[in-house]
């Protein structure tokens, strides 16, 4: 009966529904929400390429002078970020020494065909279909040795006691 | 699943006995057959993607025996390939309704092989971190646990108290709910100014809603106690013998929590009860979650109270390269003990990780408890469980 | 003008006009009984219900309706089809007909039956038929299960339900509502729900369970088997056996208002609006239907043997026990109770 009572006082009190549309809640500033780049000071270290774990940066580098210095430096001609696999975990942001990757407060993305969702921001438009390589060099070993387990060093023991013997 | 790979049926169930069926007699006079029949993946109330297949004589179930595996993303290979920072996020999404625990076992793993010191400032902040996660998991769980017993609306006061705790969540690390803070070494960031007020009022807040809201509405209501007293009694050997943890073993009694038995971080600088009940049954598992939240926000106001001067972040590389050799960490997550195994073979990337989730061990109990219960009967003892899909199927 | 009306007031034609206006107000009522049920249970978990189509969401069930009536009408394969169809029509089927019999304003009824009383029951059995048609024809396992409850919990609940309106029927002296509503006029002191206090909780929570609402609604029991007996309805088949469920619970809080609560009778003398009164029948209707739908939003739902259990062993007992103390009370005080 108790129970009753409770929920008819809810009836009357005010609700905790924020209308969407209408109505947007302020962000906190550390929000993570869609990704962009700043091309400007951009430096194309393909630092973020490489730390994203799910490949979704993509970038075709070319040296080329931009500054009228005379000297080539690496400049991305094609940087693509593709908003279908971005987890939004921030880890390009942090990793970027000019800060020019950084989180908007966007996040209403919608697309008709998942390929739309790649946003380009370079000059040359990158292929999003194509999975760019992760750029860590793995030591390729011939086998993957496992450390030893508690079993494999008790046979390892096993045997060389009884070779001794 | 072929019928006679299945465990012959007991006569001999917990809770009540189909009389009728046991009894070869009965059986062939009247030419009584079991129904088959399955809580397929797609349910309302599955709690995620869970297929029970049950065999009923009437109302009664004689047989049951979940299948797992309609959510399985293979947490486990893909930590096989990337690097240890970036499995990070992975762990996120193992039980998405607590994941710091999840966060905060890989790290301690990985912690515990490259023998880091983690400041003790980001300690405390993860200890936050987590009791408030607990805080913001249990307020479903119940609601879970009534919305199927047919009430429909204290889940959504519980998921008003997890709104707001994803409000501070949000505004510590950047998401509501894949957070990606607690990383290998420390934290990420160190807590804005204003959030230990934010905190401390919320949660004093919290605790006049929950006892209106939880304890009010739902301890003298007559019908939730006639659902759920005495169904899914355990007992302590059954409980130790399934190897259950978390909230399941405690509400048959058994005192075992990780956060006192195997203290880690910063729970030695804390003081908290281990709540435990003596029934054994779906009430006393409500009650002994209720009792946690109660004791998550004495930890809370305590370490806000003691919250230490000091860097968020040991010093630790980027590039995380540990030696050969393996790692264990383990935590209370609000499901059971969390643990995580890491072994590493000297390179970048991870040898072998491997996840100990507590819902994939606690979801014996489908199979041992339900039998003998009626069909209704089933979603208390799920309740008991409180599992999370992604948790038993990682 | 006149003497058209004079000429449909006579019997065939009064009739169908009627009937015609009373399925209208039947299948109406359903549809703003789903967006009430949406909305009140939005307020009661601090959330606005349905805002959208319409000012306050007040359009929503025509956007419902015209939803349902573009869905496909699926059947499983193997089931009944006669069996089927039908089902849904018979669980509609009590709805408008016990509405034939209530009174709305005095002098204004479809039709003055001297039994109204046995009417209205063995017009809500039909309900437990259909409910046991829906799911026989449907060849599903879960809609079994729903059937097999349904069947089990209708039938119980139909005893106290009976037994209930015995006492109403003693103290008015009649079968027929229009004498049941006479007899209570002069103040809301003279309404039944005072004398009949039990009866009046017995036959509410005998209304819930024979209209399967929570804490009743096993048969229908949306966490465990989704839907019941209804789970393999889809568009407008499905639509009528919402139509019929929420059809009978504003039934049953017209009979209720009508029996316990006075009717078309307005709570004090002064209040009286003549033909008008059938706006005290609906006010006192929609307070009725709005505690069926608290009801539902606060409490769990009862399982299958603690229903039965509730039934036969609570309810029974004590509508017989209140049955013998009014009948003793009618015979010991006449002139009060007479």
């Amino acid at each position: 009966m108790k129970g009753m009572v409770i929920t008819l006082k809810h009836l009357f009190e005010k609700k905790i529904t924020r209308q969407y549309p209408e109505y947007k809640r302020p962000l906190p500033e550390r929000s993570r929400g869609l990704l962009t780049v700043d091309m400007d000071r951009c430096i194309s270290c393909l630092q973020c390429m490489r730390v994203c774990p799910d490949h979704c940066i993509s970038i075709e580098m070319e040296k080329r002078d931009v500054d009228g210095s005379g000297k080539a430096r690496p400049y991305s001609v094609g940087f693509m970020i593709d908003d279908s696999r971005c987890l939004y975990c921030g880890m390009c942001v942090e990793v970027c020494p000019v800060n020019c990757i950084y989180h908007t407060e966007e996040y209403e993305v919608q697309a008709y065909d998942r390929l739309e969702l790649a946003r380009q921001f370079g000059e040359r438009p990158v292929d999003p279909t194509v999975d760019p390589k992760p750029a860590i060099k793995k030591k390729k070993k011939v086998a993957k040795k496992a450390p030893e387990t508690v079993d494999q060093r008790a046979e390892t023991v096993q045997r060389a006691v009884t070779e001794r013997d | 699943m072929l019928r006679d790979e299945r465990r012959p049926e007991s006569a001999a169930l917990s809770g009540r006995e189909t009389g009728r069926l046991a009894n070869p007699d009965v059986r062939d006079e009247f030419g009584l057959e079991t129904i088959d029949m399955n809580m397929g993946p797609q349910h309302p109330s599955m709690h995620g993607l869970l297929r029970l297949i049950l065999e009923l004589d009437g109302e009664t179930i004689v047989r049951c025996d979940p299948i797992m595996g309609y959510l399985h993303r293979s947490k486990e290979k893909i930590s096989e390939n990337r690097t240890y920072p970036a499995v990070v996020p992975i762990t996120d999404r193992i039980d998405y309704l607590g994941n710091m625990h999840m966060e905060h076992g890989y790290c301690l793993a990985v912690e515990d092989l490259l023998d880091v010191e983690v400041p003790p400032r980001a300690d405390a902040i993860r200890v936050l971190m987590c009791e408030l996660m607990r805080l913001a998991s249990h307020t479903p769980s119940i609601g879970f646990l009534l919305l199927e017993l047919g009430a429909f609306t204290p889940i959504l006061y519980g998921f008003r108290e997890r709104e707001r705790i994803q409000d501070i969540f949000e505004a510590v690390t950047g998401a509501r709910m894949m957070f990606h803070y607690i990383r290998i070494g420390g934290v990420k960031a160190d807590l804005p100014e204003d959030m230990p007020e934010r905190i401390w009022e919320r949660v004093e807040s919290m605790e006049a809603n929950i006892q209106r809201d939880f304890v009010d509405l739902i301890e003298g209501n007559e019908i939730f106690v006639a659902r759920t007293r005495g169904v899914g009694k355990m007992t302590q050997e059954k409980a130790i013998e399934m190897g259950l943890t978390g909230p399941p073993l405690r509400c048959t009694g058994v005192d075992f929590d990780v956060r006192r038995d195997y203290p880690y971080g910063w729970y030695p600088n804390v003081e908290f009860d281990v709540v435990t009940d003596t029934e054994g049954d779906a009430e006393a598992s409500y009650r002994v979650r209720l009792g946690e939240i109660k004791q998550s926000v004495r930890i809370i106001k305590q370490v806000l109270e003691k919250l230490p001067e000091g860097e968020v972040m040991a010093d630790v590389s980027r590039r995380v390269r540990p030696p050969e050799g393996e790692g264990f960490g383990r935590v209370e997550s609000p499901r059971g003990e969390y643990a995580v195994h890491v072994v590493s073979d000297g390179s970048d990337i991870p040898y072998r990780v491997h996840y100990r989730t507590p819902c994939t061990v606690n979801m014996q109990l489908l199979q041992e408890i339900i039998p003998g219960h009626y069909l209704p009967d089933v979603m208390p003892i799920m309740g008991i469980v409180d599992p999370v899909s992604g948790s038993w199927d990682k | 003008m006149g003497a058209l009306l004079e000429y449909l007031d006579q019997e065939p034609w009064r009739f169908l006009i009627s009937f015609g206006a009373i399925l209208f107000l039947s299948l109406n009522l359903a549809a703003i009984l789903t967006l009430a049920e949406r909305k009140v249970a939005g307020y009661i978990q601090l959330r606005h219900g349905p805002n959208r189509v319409g000012p306050r969401g007040l359009l929503q069930p025509a956007a419902d309706m015209v939803k349902l009536f573009t869905k496909e009408n699926l059947s499983p394969s193997g089931s009944d089809r006669w069996v089927f169809l039908a089902a849904p029509i018979a669980m509609f089927l009590p709805a408008p007909l016990i509405w034939l019999v209530v009174p709305f304003a005095p002098g204004v009824v479809v039709a003055d039956l001297n039994i109204a009383l046995l009417f209205f029951i063995s017009i809500t059995s039909i309900g437990a038929l259909g409910v046991i048609m829906a799911g026989y024809g449907s060849r599903s396992n879960f809609s079994l299960l729903g059937a097999l409850r349904g069947a089990g919990q209708l039938i119980s609940y139909e005893v106290p339900l009976i037994l209930s309106l015995l006492g109403v029927a003693i103290l008015a002296g009649s079968l027929s509502l229009v004498d049941v509503v006479n007899a209570q006029d002069g103040g809301f002191w003279n309404w039944y729900f005072l004398p009949q206090f039990p009866m009046l909780i017995a036959f509410f929570v005998a209304g819930i369970a024979e209209v399967k609402r929570i804490p009743f609604d096993l048969p229908e029991g949306e966490s465990e088997i989704v839907g019941g007996f209804m789970v393999e309805y889809s568009g407008m088949t499905w639509a009528m056996i919402q139509a019929s469920e929420f059809g009978l619970m504003g039934l049953m809080s017209a009979v209720s208002a009508t029996l316990f609560f006075g009717g078309w009778q307005p709570p004090l003398e002064f209040l009286d609006l003549g033909t008008f009164n059938w706006i005290w029948l609906g006010l006192k209707t929609a307070l009725l239907m709005f505690t069926f739908l608290w009801i539902r939003w606060t409490l769990p739902r009862l399982r299958m043997d603690q229903l039965m259990d509730f039934g036969w062993k609570v309810l029974v007992p004590l509508t017989i026990f209140w049955l013998f103390v009014t009948a003793g009370a009618v015979l010991a005080f006449p002139s009060i109770f007479g």
